[in-house]
């Protein structure tokens, strides 16, 4: 064999190898971001839309995202949850879920988004080693969720700017977040996707006449704003209420602290600054999140035992404690079923005219006791009606 | 969890040894090193995650690819030994104003792209000419261009460990500007006065003589017209964000590129140059491809945890005091890689100690670049030897950078531990 | 999808195109491996994968 045979030899092995990965590797990123996630619709949705109907800009793009109306019996208040505004919080998603396939409402609307930013459920984080997807064990065999980013998939918004520019404050920001979700409220109808996603649920809240927005997140341990509820200052006194409630009855502890009006961009401060509606932000610890956490995988997403995090806790380096029990998911989906049901318990007491009043859902402490599981219904035997696909 | 984590970094570490043992490059033994750790954590070889590992700098390196093209343009098109010269002609009697003229080159294209390599490339050539022509020995001289190649990586307005810092821990790129700039532009003339104060005055006449001759018809509007395009295209993004579209850098340096080549008085060969272009920055394109692959599987198999947690539970003292070596060494590893591994951790711990976490962060982004010089990586002290032509062994440019070394680290240093103080800098 | 988007993806074939003509006349077998490592990246994007 000639020196040059041998060169090609090598080659065309180098070549097909590297071929071999794009190939694998191309076909992994394809089938994550097309998993279909189902929705087995409580009897309380009363209509399901699209955001498109609120925000033509955004027919027909992938986070033209359903929105489904839940309506009791009587007239009251409106509440809005927003489910996936991070889609790497998992437990936002879940108990926004829980909802959507559980909940009756007596009095008032409630208003349901389990992939407010659909584009970001389709990645993963670069250099974040995610799972590229979860199950969540069911009595039925268990249902597969995608596992996203915290940032608009580059495949549905790419260039990021220079510099990124906040519309109205003119704040500048970190570049990527043009692509945060909770950094581009209240939006803007000519911006970027995720621009015109923020602009599309907000005009869902003035069209829908919204009282109180619910955005559901997750953070790291080491993160300061965590186990909490972030208020705009027209939702102090409703937050504050809840923190001592929730503290007092439902058997966890949870903060509150006020959205900073110099952070634009958030849903707690801009929603409450452009809208009629309060905005509340939750938070339960995920440490997935965390950048001192130990081997990442669905393990650690679901269960969330991590022994790093245990000796940080040790060290007094976290703003939540972590013990070998970890943060399973039951626990983070659990804290913000039961806080969602606080607000709209205490919304109600003090707006009897615009109450929202909800039912067969889950607390806490159900939620630890039977599994997320035992609240997600079986796709198969839905009636094509009752099935949604996220 | 902590015992099975070390024996991965130990496999890790050890086949980086080996495969470096075997002659094989810096890139390809993280690669390896990373497919080892992927093994010896039990996740077989993920290609997944090799996949999105090798994404994790593709805007960095889309930015350093159209940025050196521009660059390579301009420099084939005789536009920046034009300036050069034009310098040299107007200033060669005032050693002061050639320093600071000097340092204001050396930073800019580094502040501009985030990358000390495109400073090297594009203007060590030129600058180690006219030092040499003070009477800088080649190793001095290389020791100035990578010193000042670090700072204006770290300049703003990109400085890459700040941002990718920032963005690991949720935190706006905001109020990095003067906490960077200052630091950099009076460790930058600091540098340059410390390392050239011996020189004698240029040679103007033996300088332009191996200077080389730009054609003719090279004039400054020629040299200026691309920057200027560039600079407005920034300045319009940020005057009128709304209204004007979202171009990002990439796309404003190849506006720049294109007029470079368009303006070029010699007809210049695209292919060719873009084909240079990608030879030349194949070692750092490979570098942070590679180093992306490396930090995934450090995170999928805790790896990335277990030296964060090691860290950030060592006594506050000990952190701060062993920065001047952890974090060049960190550098010298991981490159970027070092921000989410080391970074996120450590300002997180700042933070949670109630200093300043931008001015601490801005402090850290000073001491980095010094790992450029240190193997195994070693890329901009390397590039910066072989641009400058140093004949002599590598280590006597180390020799020559540690006294603007230590004043870097002892600011840097300084700058963690006041940053309550100096929280007015960020303007917040 | 913008304009510019569209150049983006432009800019990247032409980045892939340079990177594999590179590989095709390197004669170094360390340097063919990272040619194929970098230009991974790349055809993903290209073809819209990641």
């Amino acid at each position: 064999m000639t020196a040059n045979q041998a060169h090609l030899i090598r080659k065309t092995i180098f070549i097909s190898l590297g071929l071999l990965m794009t190939f694998f590797a191309g076909i992994s990123f394809h089938q994550s971001r097309h998993i279909k996630e189902p929705v087995v619709l409580s009897s309380g949705v009363k209509t399901s839309r699209t955001l498109g109907q609120y925000f033509s800009g955004i027919k027909g793009t992938i986070n033209d995202s359903n929105v489904y109306i839940l309506e009791g019996e009587r007239p009251g208040g409106t509440f809005l949850v927003l489910g996936g505004t991070h889609p790497e919080e998992p437990a936002g998603r879940l108990a926004a879920w829980i909802f959507a396939e559980n909940a009756v409402l007596e009095q008032g609307r409630l208003l349901v988004i389990l992939s407010a930013n659909r584009s970001g459920s389709t990645a993963t984080r670069l250099g974040g080693a995610y799972p590229p997807d979860y199950t969540i064990p069911t009595s039925w065999g268990g249902q597969k969720f995608r596992m996203g980013d915290r940032w608009s998939n580059p495949l549905d918004q790419w260039p990021d700017p220079e510099v990124y520019i906040h519309y109205p404050s003119g704040q500048e920001l970190a570049y990527v977040d043009i692509r945060n979700l909770n950094r581009t409220f209240p939006g803007r109808p000519n911006g970027t996707l995720t621009e015109k996603t923020s602009y599309a649920i907000t005009q869902l809240i003035r069209k829908e006449d919204v009282d109180v927005v619910i955005d559901l997140h997750e953070a790291e341990l080491q993160y300061p704003v965590i186990s909490t509820i972030v208020a705009h200052q027209k939702g102090q006194d409703l937050a504050a209420m809840a923190s001592m409630m929730i503290s007092g009855t439902e058997g966890f502890q949870i903060g509150m602290e006020n959205s900073p009006p110099e952070l634009r961009g958030l849903s707690h401060r801009e929603i409450g600054d452009h809208t009629n509606a309060i905005p509340l932000l939750l938070e339960s610890p995920e440490p997935m999140l965390d950048a001192c956490r130990g081997k990442t995988g669905r393990q650690l997403l679901l269960e969330g035992k991590d022994e790093f995090l245990v000796k940080a806790n040790q060290h007094g380096l976290l703003f939540e404690k972590i013990d070998q029990k970890g943060w399973p998911i039951e626990k983070r989906v659990g804290r913000h079923t039961s806080t969602i049901l606080q607000i709209s318990e205490l919304w109600t007491a003090d707006h009897p005219g615009k109450a929202v009043i909800i039912t067969g859902i889950p607390r806490y402490s159900d939620v630890i006791k039977n599994g997320v599981g035992a609240y997600l219904h079986d796709p198969n035997k839905a009636s094509p009606d009752q099935l949604k696909w996220e | 969890m902590f015992t099975s984590t070390e024996i991965i970094l130990a496999v890790m570490v050890v086949t980086y040894i080996i495969v470096r043992a075997l002659k094989i490059s810096t890139e390809l033994s993280m690669f390896a090193a990373a497919v080892s750790g992927a093994l010896a954590g039990g996740e077989g070889i993920p290609i997944r995650h090799i996949g999105e590992g090798a994404f994790t700098y593709f805007d960095i390196i889309l930015i350093f690819i159209t940025a050196t093209l521009f660059m390579n343009l301009l420099k084939q098109s005789g536009g920046i030994s034009f300036a050069v010269r034009k310098i040299l002609i107007r200033f060669h009697r005032k050693k002061a104003i050639l320093f600071v003229l000097m340092t204001f080159l050396l930073l800019l294209p580094g502040a501009l792209t985030g990358a000390g390599s495109v400073t090297v490339l594009i203007m060590g050539g030129m600058i180690s000419i006219v030092l040499s022509y003070m009477g800088l020995s080649r190793v001095k001289a290389t020791a100035l261009i990578f010193i000042l190649a670090g700072l204006s990586a770290a300049a703003p307005p990109v400085s890459l460990w700040a941002m990718l810092t920032a963005a690991g821990i949720n935190m706006p790129y905001v109020g990095f500007f003067l906490p960077l700039l200052i630091p950099c532009v009076l460790l930058g003339l600091v540098t340059m006065f410390v390392l050239a104060w011996k020189s004698k005055p240029v040679d103007l006449k033996k300088a332009l003589k191996e200077l080389p001759e730009p054609p003719g018809e090279m004039n400054w509007i020629r040299v200026s017209l691309p920057f200027a395009a560039f600079f407005l295209l920034v300045f319009a993004g940020r005057a009128w964000p709304h209204s004007s579209p979202i171009l990002g850098l990439p796309m404003m340096f190849m506006v720049s590129a294109g007029l470079s080549f368009v303006l070029s008085p010699a007809k210049l060969n695209f292919l060719k140059i873009s084909r240079d272009t990608i030879h030349q920055l194949l070692p750092l394109i490979g570098t942070l491809t590679c180093v992306g692959i490396l930090v995934q599987i450090m995170t999928l198999t805790g790896v990335r945890g277990l030296i964060a947690i090691t860290t950030v539970t060592l006594p506050l003292t000990v952190v701060i005091l062993t920065m001047p070596l952890v974090l060049p060494v960190s550098e010298a590893v991981l490159m970027w890689g070092a921000a989410p591994v080391l970074g996120v951790p450590l300002v997180l711990l700042f933070n949670t100690i109630g200093l300043n976490p931008i001015v601490a962060l801005a402090g850290m982004s000073l001491i980095w670049p010094l790992g450029d010089a240190l193997p195994p990586t070693a890329i901009i002290g390397r590039l910066a030897k072989e641009t400058v032509q140093m004949k002599k062994p590598y280590p006597r440019m180390l020799k020559h950078c540690l006294i603007p070394a230590l004043i870097i680290m002892v600011v840097g240093i300084l700058m963690i531990v006041f940053s309550k103080k100096l929280g007015f800098l960020t303007m917040l | 999808m913008t304009a510019v988007t569209i150049l983006y993806y432009l800019l990247s074939a032409y980045v892939a195109f340079i990177i594999i003509w590179n590989l095709i006349k390197s004669k170094k077998w360390q340097e063919e491996l990272l040619y194929i490592i970098i230009v991974i990246p790349f055809i993903l994007r290209i073809l819209r994968l990641k």
